[in-house]
Order: C-alpha cells, then structure tokens, then sequence
C-alpha cells in the first residue's frame, strides 16, 4: 500500500513538473473569496482573470501566467495566513491584495520578501504609507473628494453637505477634505454622521440627516451598508442629491432602485477610446458577463497587465522576474497604458489619474462629467 | 419633534426585533437548544421570498408561503437529525451552540453559491415614508410591522394557552422529565417547537428585506438581537421577548437624541448587560438564583 | 515552505494559549465566556502602545499587558458573580459587543478601526526580535508558559476549589470557599494569560486592528474548547490545532472552482465542526462519555 502511494505521488510531481515548463509565471491574488465582503472578492477577481486570459492569448509572456487565489475573508489575520502561502509555497513575486485591513497586515510581509503588493479597491490614504512594494492602481480617496465638492458646489449650486460615514482612515480623510474643500468653494459641511461598520438600522440617522436641512448627502461607506444606508435614507424622507466615491461601483447599489440618480467619482475612463487594449477588454468583458465592466474590475484588470507589461520588459532584458526587479522597472516606466487611460506611478507607489463623475441611472453608471483640474 | 420622529422610528425598529427574536425565544425557551443556526433560517427565509417575489414575480402571499415551508422545513430538519443526534449523547449546552454554530457557517455559505453575495432588497412602495407632519416622516411598513408583530404574537399566545399542543410546549419548557410521564415525547414536541419557531422568522425575513435589504452574512446581526431581546424578556416569556425588542429598538433610535451614532450598536449591549447585572430574569421572567 | 509552516505555526501557538485560557474558566470553573476576543484584544493593544511610545521591552510590554487585561477582568468578573449558564454566556456576549466598540472608536489607544500600525519587533535582553523562527521561539516559549502557569494553578488547592464550585456552588460555599474571591481570581488569571496571547500576536503582526477582536474570534476559541473537549489540558491545544488546520489544509483541496474556493471551504470547515459535534460532543479529547472528573 505504502509503495503504491510513494508511487502515485511521484508520478503526480512528474506530471506537475512536466506541465509547468520553467518559463510559466505565477501571481497571487489574495482576495475575499467568502464571508460579508465576498462580492468583492467576485468582482475583482473577474477583471484579473480577463487580464490573465488576454496576456497569454497575446503572448506576452515566454510563458503561460497563472493566478494563485488565496481567500483572504477582508480578515487580517487569514490574510497574513494566505499571504504568507503565496510568498513561501506558491513563491510568486506580484500579489494582488484588497481591503485595508488585509493590506495593512500583509504590506510587512510583502516588504521583508521583496513581493509586490497591487491594491485596486480601497482608497484611504493610509495605502500610500505601506512602503514601496506596495502598489495602487486606484487614485487614493483625496483627489476623489477633491473632484466631487466644487462639481457639487459651483456645477449643481449645492452648498450645504451633510456626510454619513464610517469612522475608518477613509471616513477620516473623506472628513478632513471635506472640510478643506467645501471651505475654498464657498460650501460648508452641514453635520457629519459617523455610523459602526456593522449597523444595519439607518433611520435614526435619516432623522438627523434631514434635521440639518442639507442640500446634498455624501455617504463613505462601502459593501452591503452603503446600499443600506441609500435605500433608508431614500426611504426616510432623504430626498436630497446623494454623493459618494468610487466604493459606489459594485453591481448591488447600482442595481439599487433607491440610488438612482446619485453621483460618484471615480478614475476617468475614456469609454471611446479606440485603442487596442481599452476595446479588447470593454468587448470582452461583455462578452463574458453580458454587460460593461465597472471600475474595480479595470483596476484589477490594470493591476495584472502592469505585471504583464514588467514581467515581458523584464524577460527581454534577461532578467528574472522577482519583486525587486519588478519594483525597479516599474520606477523605470514613464507611463502605462491602462484601460481608457494612460498613467503613470508616483514615487510612493500610487497612481495620480484623472477623475471623472459618474451618475447612477438605468442599466448601471454614466460618466456625466470630468474633474476640474 | 426630532425626538417624536426617534420614538416612532424606535416603534418600527422595535415591532421588527421582536418578530425576529421572538422564534428563537420560543425556541430556547421551550427546548434550551442554544439554535444559533435561527439566523441561517432567517437567511434562508429572506432569500427565498426575494427570489420568489422580486426575481421570478411571483405573488406575495404565494412567495411568503413558500419562504414559510422552507424555512420550517430547514428547522425541523436541523432538530431531527442534528440536534436530536447530540442529545441523544447527553451531551453538554454548548455542544448544541458550536454544531449550531457550524451549520449556521455552512448555510451562509450556501445562501452565497446560490444566491450571489451583494445586499439585495425588495422594493417595495410600503417602505417610502409619507411627511405625517412636518419633521415626522412614518412608513406604512411601521404600521406593517407592528400589525404582524401583534399577530404573531397573538396567534401564539393563543396557541400556547388554549390548545393542547400549547400547554404541552409549555410543559417542555419547564419541566422536560414531566413530559415523559403524561405519555408525551419530547422528541415529537421538539419537532413542533422549531416548526413554529422557524416559521415565526419569516415575517420578519420579509420586512427586513422591504426596509433594509438582506445579505447572505445577516444572520450574525440576527442572532445578536434574538439573544439579547430574550435574555433581556426573561427566558421562556414570549410577553417578555416582545416588550424586550421594543425595548431594545427603541433604545437604539431615543439614544440618537443625545449620543452619536457610531455608538448606538453599543447602547442595545449595554442594556443587556445591565440587564443581566442587576435583573436577570428579565423583564417577565422567574427570578434567578446565581 | 518552511517560512509557512512557521506562520502558521505562530499563529497556532497564539490560538492555542486563547483556548487554554479560555479553558481554563469554561471547563474548569464553569464559566462559560463569550468575551475572551476582548482580553486578547486588550492584551494586543496595550503590549503595543507600551512598545511604541515607552519601551519595547519585551518584559515590560508583556508585564504591562497581563495587568491591564487582568484589571479589566472585573467587569466580566461582576455578571460572573452574579449568574451561570446562558445569562452569564449572553452578559460576555454584550461585554464582547461594547468592547469592539471600544476598540472602534477610541482612537488614541487602538487607532480606530485603522488600527495600529509599524509596532516595533520586541526585545529580550537588548536582541530585537525579527525572524519567523525568532517569533517561533517567542510563540512557543509563550505557550509553555501559559500551559504551566494554568496545570500549576488547578493541580494545586486553587483547581480543586474551582471545581468544586462548578461542579455546585453552594456545595462549596456551605465547605466555606470564598467563591467571590476565587471566581474573580480565575476570570483575571484567564484575562491575564490571555492578554500575553496578544501581545506575541501584536508584535508578530507588527499591525493589530479591530478586526482580529470580534465576536467571530470569541465563538471560534469557544468552538475550539468545545470540539478539542473542556477540562482537559490537551483538548483547548488539539481544538485550536484543528480549527487552524482544518482552512489552511482546505486550500490545497485541489479541484475548488477559483470563484467558489472561498465559500467552499467555509462549508467544508462548517460540516467538520457539525459532525464533530454529533460523533463526538464531549470533544476530541474528552471523548463519548460525559465528562465527570478533570
């Protein structure tokens, strides 16, 4: 019995060997595969996949590349425990992450082991303090406040902002810039509502909301609550224009019925854009999915060609692709071609970008107008 | 008249948690079965009427039905073949709580396969408000809520004190050997106890998705307000679960009046706590020796 | 590989003390505690707030969390006093609520829901402490450490009298226990040892946030010390080996759809837990018969 089984498993790494030619890359993607944030988890990693399947139908690479998922259930500590899998097992030099906390936890380790971390979803500013392995694709949330307030104010004369947030880095700075911004335009904020993570009950809320008399709402909240928090305020008398970020992109609150009509920034995409990359995707993704692709899954979708793009520049120079060097080339790239975009990363890892406004109507969100700059 | 808007608020909110704690108070009341898996059958109830009603449209009473049978059927299911099994090994509360525990893990995960992971809701014009007054804003679902928490509770306390079967659950509840010797099995009685208990969760499932949606990983939140609206009546009072999740609502939303919100979850657990500390019997129930 | 093993042995060892803590008061003085996240928690930030603004000695750090954990005992300790089975479990259950909150919003000490960030690595003897197999070291020589503080404790006259009081109160009261004062004594004991768990956690993670703290946590170590078996020294180590296990190896189930793989394992994790309960509800280690002496 024992030496059928020693037998089996040779064969088995004979055949994993066989198959796996030494060119073939590998990535990580430690992602909320489960759990309350699990749509997450689904959403970014259908953009990656779609990078994925493009770099290798377009052989980019020597070789195939390949996606490693760990489920990282937006907890710190499973994520430091699949963080940690991927570095040592799975050995891969790239790791796309998402979620603060998860970020936070893992960026020492990505540091000590020279891998490259890419967030793609969240936007607080302590992302831009995790070192220099740590990489985001998304514009962090200042610029994204930035954008909204005087487009509120001077385009749509709402002067008087009442904020809903939870009280996490984001929330914080989503306060502070607003309280600079509204000041230089002529706004002020009205009242700010912090709310518990996990509060489900948001009538209370709406009372207060309505109390001071606002022209305007900005909700930072994000996943499940942020529908939450839109529909009972709707349903509490709430009829004022609603404001948030990019975290407003995921298919629940756009699908919402409740969140028709509320605005939110996110990084300019140029829809029209009729180069090669930005069509493939936007077709293919809808071929897929039968219906546009909306911001987190082209940052995630980004995030994976940049890798690509490293990986091919690194493979021509003849050097291997590790984290160290793909960190070097990528210091050493003016500017990359994103989808509907063209980039390029600040020192600290983080990406300036256009931004633009988008409106929820029928059938998801319109880009209805661009940031001033 | 902020105030006045609070309390109404706290009206709805609480005809809501005691319709959601009112299934797992009848349930640990009567069988001490620590059934934190309630959440999942709440779950399941909220998203079968969803699937039902908004996804297939189908019509409401026909939806709610079925979201009923399956979430009876969930219960008793769970009692016939889990709990029944680790009872059968005299085994300890909290043996119960962690298979409880376990499956309500494996449900949530199934509601997620099938059903997908995003907040869903059930539009529904019931849940606008209309301006009653200027300042005050109430929804016809407030007047829903407390309309089915009325009945519900009605319906069971004329189950428990005029029918047979109700003095037998009654009898479970307090004294399970006794049960045995006027010829009854408890087995059978347990079977009834989730049947009810189960179906109860159902209005509840429905009007918290038409107010404030339903997600896969609900049933966590759930299970808190059940325990805590239980304890908080007295355990093995129905009376209790009732006024104790009016309470408890209305706690959440006065508290509003002078305290930010990112405190108001803490407020429902400091009642408890208090409770607990300086009443532990609850509301309505028998005193407790320490 | 190597280097995983490591972290997830760490973290196991880390797990392992919570639920011999933990242990220590459901299977031996009958106090079942949903609020044990909190200890841990609280252990965690303190050990981090002493090395980041005063000292990162390891002693003191450590010194400083087992005493603040153990004060704030008293106010699991006071419904403890008070009430037993379900009440007692639903009194920690609001202690463990408020004290997320706490954690949440009390900014200066725990950083908010952003938690702390860049805890320095602690020292022993002027050596910082850096490398897995160095935190291994730390994890193991912790865990030891707890292991004998809580046998020592119930061998001695202070575990008879705890067992005596679970097994009947007012038994041990008529014998003239001062059931009060030994009741509080164990529930900080618990806390203290606890508060060490966190402190390793802090340091090895060099980031602690709420999120570690949350009701999640304290069911898990509670399934933990019920599927390893209460009231006995190896079943709190085999259920925390279990239910750390148990995921880790679940990602190497090699046919998961990669969309599914999380709620997968989560059900597979789920069923492991159900099952164990129905076959074996006194435990792994406990076995089928009813528990009836230590």
């Amino acid at each position: 019995m024992k030496k059928l089984l020693a037998g089996l498993a040779l064969c088995q790494g004979l055949t994993l060997t066989s198959l796996a030619t030494a060119a073939d890359l590998a990535i990580g993607g430690l992602l909320p595969m489960s759990g309350s944030n699990a749509e997450y988890g689904q959403i970014f990693s259908s953009g990656a996949n779609l990078a994925v399947e493009h770099i290798n139908a377009s052989k980019m690479l020597s070789g195939k590349l390949s996606i490693v998922y760990e489920d990282s259930q937006a907890l710190p500590m499973q994520g430091v425990i699949g963080m940690n899998k991927l570095v040592n097992v799975a050995k891969v030099p790239f790791v796309l992450s998402a979620f603060t906390g998860v970020s936070k936890a893992i960026a020492p380790i990505g540091t000590r082991s020279k891998t490259v971390m890419v967030n793609g979803g969240g936007v607080g500013p302590d992302l831009a303090e995790l070192g220099d392995y740590f990489w985001n694709t998304i514009p962090l949330a200042n610029f994204e406040v930035r954008a909204m307030v005087p487009y509120l104010v001077k385009q749509r004369g709402l002067k008087r902002i009442a904020l809903v947030y939870v009280d996490d880095p984001l929330g914080q700075a989503v306060v502070k810039e607003l309280q600079a911004e509204l000041g230089k335009v002529g706004g002020e904020l009205a009242g700010s509502f912090s709310v518990p993570a996990t509060t489900q009950q948001f009538s209370g809320v709406a009372a207060r909301v309505r109390d001071v008399k606002p022209d305007a709402v900005y909700i930072a909240s994000y996943g499940s609550q942020q529908g939450q928090i839109v529909k009972q305020l709707r349903d509490n008398g709430v009829s004022q224009q609603i404001a948030s970020y990019s975290a407003f992109a995921i298919p629940s609150t756009l699908a919402l019925p409740e969140a028709k009509g509320a605005l939110f920034t996110s990084q300019k995409v140029d829809w029209e854009k009729s180069d090669e990359v930005t069509r493939r995707m936007l077709d293919d993704y809808k071929k897929q999915y039968g219906k546009a692709p909306n911001m987190y899954v082209l940052n995630y979708y980004n995030a994976v060609r940049t890798f690509g793009v490293l990986a091919a520049a690194l493979e021509k120079a003849g050097k291997p692709v590790t984290g160290e060097n793909l960190l070097a080339q990528r210091k050493a790239t003016p500017t990359f071609d994103f989808v509907g975009a063209t980039v390029s990363f600040a020192d600290d890892g983080t990406i300036k970008a256009p931004i633009q406004i988008n409106q929820i109507g029928e059938g998801g969100a319109k880009p209805i107008a661009d940031a001033a700059p | 008249m902020l105030f006045i808007q609070l309390f109404v608020n706290g009206i709805q909110t609480g005809a809501l948690y005691a319709l959601i704690a009112a299934g797992f108070s009848l349930i640990f009341g009567t069988t001490r079965v620590f059934h934190v898996a309630h959440g999942a059958t709440f779950t399941l109830a909220g998203f079968v009427f969803y699937e039902l009603y908004t996804v297939l449209g189908w019509a409401w009473p026909l939806a709610a039905l079925a979201a009923g049978a399956a979430a009876a059927l969930f219960g008793m299911l769970v009692d016939r073949y889990v709990y029944a099994a680790i009872q059968r090994h005299e085994a300890a509360f909290f043996t119960v709580f962690v298979a409880s525990f376990g499956l309500a893990i494996v449900v949530q995960n199934l509601i997620t396969i099938g059903f997908g992971r995003g907040l869903v809701t059930v539009p529904t014009p019931l849940s606008k408000s209309v301006e009653l007054l200027p300042g005050l804003y109430v929804a016809p679902m407030a007047a829903v809520a407390v309309l089915c928490a009325v009945l519900a509770f009605g319906a069971l306390q004329w189950l428990l004190t005029r029918t047979n079967l109700g003095l037998a659950l009654r009898a479970l509840g307090e004294n399970p050997a006794l049960v045995h010797v006027y010829g009854l099995t408890p087995r059978r009685l347990s079977q009834y106890v989730f049947l009810i208990g189960s179906l109860l969760a159902v209005p509840a499932a429905i009007l918290t998705a038409a107010t404030s949606g339903l997600n896969p990983a609900m049933g966590h939140h759930v299970m808190l307000i059940s325990i805590a609206a239980t304890i908080v009546g007295g355990v093995g009072s129905l009376r209790g679960a009732a006024v104790a999740g009016l309470l408890l609502g209305m706690a959440e939303n006065l508290s509003l009046a002078w305290i930010d919100p990112q405190w108001s979850e803490a407020v429902t657990f400091v009642v408890l706590f208090l409770f607990i500390l300086f009443r532990p019997g609850g509301v309505f129930g028998r005193a407790v020796a320490s | 590989m190597l280097a995983y093993l490591q972290n997830i042995a760490v973290l196991f060892c880390v797990n392992a003390m919570l639920a011999v803590t933990l242990n220590f008061i459901m299977g031996y003085a009958g106090i079942f505690s949903l609020a044990h996240a909190i200890f841990f928690g609280v252990g965690a930030y303190t050990a981090a707030n002493i090395a980041m603004h005063f000292s990162d000695s390891l002693f003191l750090c450590v010194a400083g969390a087992m005493l603040v954990s153990a004060v704030l005992s008293m106010a699991l300790a006071l419904p403890a006093l008070r009430v037993r089975g379900e009440y007692f479990v639903a009194a920690s259950l609001g202690l463990q609520v408020i004290g997320v909150t706490v954690f949440s919003e009390w900014k200066g000490v725990t950083g908010g829901l952003g938690g702390l960030v860049g805890i320095p690595p602690p020292t022993v003897f002027g050596h910082a402490l850096t490398t897995p197999g160095e935190f291994l070291a730390l994890a193991l020589a912790g865990l030891a450490a707890v292991l004998l503080a809580t046998t020592a404790l119930l061998r001695g006259s202070f575990g008879r009298s705890l067992m005596a009081i679970r097994d009947s109160e007012s038994a041990a009261q008529a014998a003239g226990k001062w059931v009060a004062a030994i009741k509080t004594l164990s529930v900080a004991v618990s806390a203290g040892l606890a508060a060490v768990a966190g402190a390793i956690y802090a340091f090895y993670m060099s980031f602690v946030n709420v999120e570690g703290f949350m009701l999640e946590t304290s069911i898990l170590l509670m399934a933990m010390v019920i599927i390893g078996g209460t009231g006995t020294v190896f079943g709190p180590i085999i259920g925390a080996a279990l239910l750390m296990l148990l995921p880790a190896a679940l990602t190497y189930l090699p046919f998961l759809p990669p969309a599914e793989l999380g709620t997968v394992q989560q059900i597979v994790y789920g069923a492991v837990m159900v099952l164990l309960m129905m076959y074996r509800p006194g435990g792994l280690v406990g076995g089928r018969r009813k528990k009836g002496q230590a």
